[in-house]
């Protein structure tokens, strides 16, 4: 299969009054069209950061990142991201269904099959009779399935996912993962998700990316070798899925000993 | 909580008959000579003999329809002159000096030196109202417009907005609230300056007819005239609210919610 996304020797500093901050350092990686793959890393590592400059939103400061075989310097249509701050990535002066629309203008069509479409995806993220409502009129997790159907509405082919779960709760998070590994195979979505969570790191993805301190970078790649289709019980008991856990919880207990030491 | 008895217009109502007994009582026990602070029933006379004659009305209208004007032309002019400085980081520095210098000038400070290069009239009227109303809409769209959330614009940009769609759908919409707030302030700023600019330099509208009656000793019709004007601030806010739901309500029931 062929890479949808890569990064070749990234790096980004950010300049302040004090000298540079260097964030990300020589990192690479590379996702397959259709896979899962899941970053997990410290807080603060430079997570967001990494996000934002593979989906165009901020420069590089060395490296390269293509999409689709071409190297990224604005957002490109077909890459969708779900902010971290997922809230106020939705415009509250537009309902939840115009939100919808407004993922969709690069999408060609005549405004009834979208708003038609516009419909059917607030229905795939159980949102059926939501779409009249604004924003701030329903909770945060539907917030942050709306936030979803946007980015899905796009023809987005790779998801970036920046911490999607980090604010539900426990049951309503367990339900989430559910809901997004169902949507990424119905819509053909490529997903990179960025997490801190381990459990979910290994539950949703085919490959988990490890990353290091600051300044960042992959140090360690764990193919997850369980089967597709995920059960919130059963791989939760997968001697796979455990070994994984404890290979990708160790090295981050390592690295963090050793930033202590 | 508020009883609900004393909400709207009961509100308004009983604050006006406080104010209506506190001056018949300052006019019955004649603090002031009563020639310079008539009774409610000779204002109210007075109101009635300028309403009956057509003067009150046409000049009214005169009065109204210029501020309302001017605050128009000075909210768009203050709304594209945040825009611009917004797209233009420089203009908005240079100007935000010239805006330091002109905004704390009273309307009444430019009417003399606009007489001699725009003479009487409506170039007059313009040039005074846009000067002073100008600045609350300007300086809070360009506020807003600065304080725009990073993560709505990097919403649009990853939706592939350029700088005009980006204005469009985002910045203004998130900046709307503020404008108007400004808007709003600015109104009543719009009609102090009309009726200054009548009182020094007009021929006619409600700031001249203050100005010859107070001159003739008519202190009823002064009276009845001032009235006028507070109520024309009234009705010009009233206005400003149902633009204001209109355009940002939601921004109205989103703040109502979260109280
Ligand atoms: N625009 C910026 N300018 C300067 N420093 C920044 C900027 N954005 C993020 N940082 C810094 O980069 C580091 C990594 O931030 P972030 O990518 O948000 O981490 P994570 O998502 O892993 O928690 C933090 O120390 C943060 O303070
Ligand atoms: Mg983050």
């Amino acid at each position: 299969m062929t890479d949808i996304l890569t990064a070749r020797n990234v790096a980004k500093d950010f300049g302040g009054t004090g000298g540079t901050l260097s964030i990300i350092d020589g990192l690479n990686l590379a996702v397959k069209k259709g896979e899962f793959v899941s970053l997990v890393g410290p807080s603060g590592c430079g997570k967001t950061t990494l996000l934002l400059c593979l989906a165009g939103l901020q420069s590089l400061t060395r490296g390269e990142i293509t999409f689709k075989g071409v190297p990224v310097m604005e957002p490109p249509q077909g890459l969708a991201v779900v902010f971290q701050d997922y809230s106020r990535s939705l415009l509250p002066w537009n309902t939840n269904l115009d939100n919808i629309l407004f993922g969709m203008r690069r999408v060609a069509g005549d405004a009834r099959a979208k708003r038609d479409r516009a419909a059917e995806l607030l229905e795939a993220v159980g949102l059926g009779g939501f779409g009249g409502h604004y924003p701030w009129q329903v909770s945060g997790g539907m917030q942050q399935r709306v936030a979803i159907a946007r980015g899905l509405a796009s023809e987005s082919e790779l998801l970036l996912l920046d911490e999607p779960l980090a604010a539900v709760d426990a049951q309503t998070r367990a339900d989430m993962q559910d809901l997004f590994l169902d949507l990424a195979r119905k819509f053909n979505q490529t997903c990179l998700l960025v997490t801190h969570d381990v459990e979910e790191a290994v539950y949703m993805a085919q490959r988990v990316l490890v990353l290091g301190p600051r300044p960042t970078k992959v140090v360690r790649e764990v193919t997850i070798e369980l089967p597709r289709e995920r059960d919130q019980l059963e791989t939760r008991e997968d001697p796979a899925f455990l070994a994984a856990r404890h290979e990708v919880l160790s090295l981050i207990r390592s690295m963090r000993t050793r930033k202590a030491a | 909580m508020t009883p609900p008895l004393l909400r709207g217009p009961v509100r308004v109502a009983v604050a006006l008959a406080v104010v209506l007994a506190l001056w018949q009582a300052v006019h019955l026990a004649a603090i002031v000579p009563e020639r310079y602070f008539p009774g409610i029933p000779a204002v109210l006379a007075a109101f009635g003999d300028m309403i009956a004659s057509g003067d009150l009305l046409s000049g009214w209208a005169l009065t109204f329809s210029r501020a309302t004007i001017g605050l128009i032309a000075a909210s768009l002019l203050g709304i594209g002159l945040a825009i611009l400085s917004d797209l233009s980081p420089v203009f908005g520095r240079g100007f935000r000096y010239i805006s330091d210098v002109l905004q704390p000038i009273p309307p009444a400070a430019f009417v003399p030196m606009a007489v001699f290069s725009l003479g009487l009239g409506t170039k007059l009227y313009a040039f005074v109202v846009i000067l002073v109303t100008v600045w609350p809409p300007y300086l809070n769209g360009s506020a807003a417009l600065e304080a725009v959330s990073p993560v709505q614009v990097a919403t649009g940009r990853m939706l592939g907005c350029g700088r005009w769609t980006l204005l469009w759908r985002i910045k203004l919409p998130s900046a709307m609230p503020e404008i108007f707030a400004g808007i709003r302030y600015a109104a009543t700023i719009s009609l102090v300056a009309v009726v200054v600019s009548e009182m020094l330099s007009g021929s006619n509208g409600i700031g001249f007819m203050i100005y010859k009656k107070a001159f003739a000793l008519r202190t009823a019709d002064v009276f009845a005239l001032m009235f006028v004007v507070g109520l024309n601030g009234v009705l010009m806010n009233g206005l400003v609210s149902l633009l204001r739901r209109g355009v940002v309500g939601w921004h109205q029931k989103m703040m109502e919610r979260q109280e």
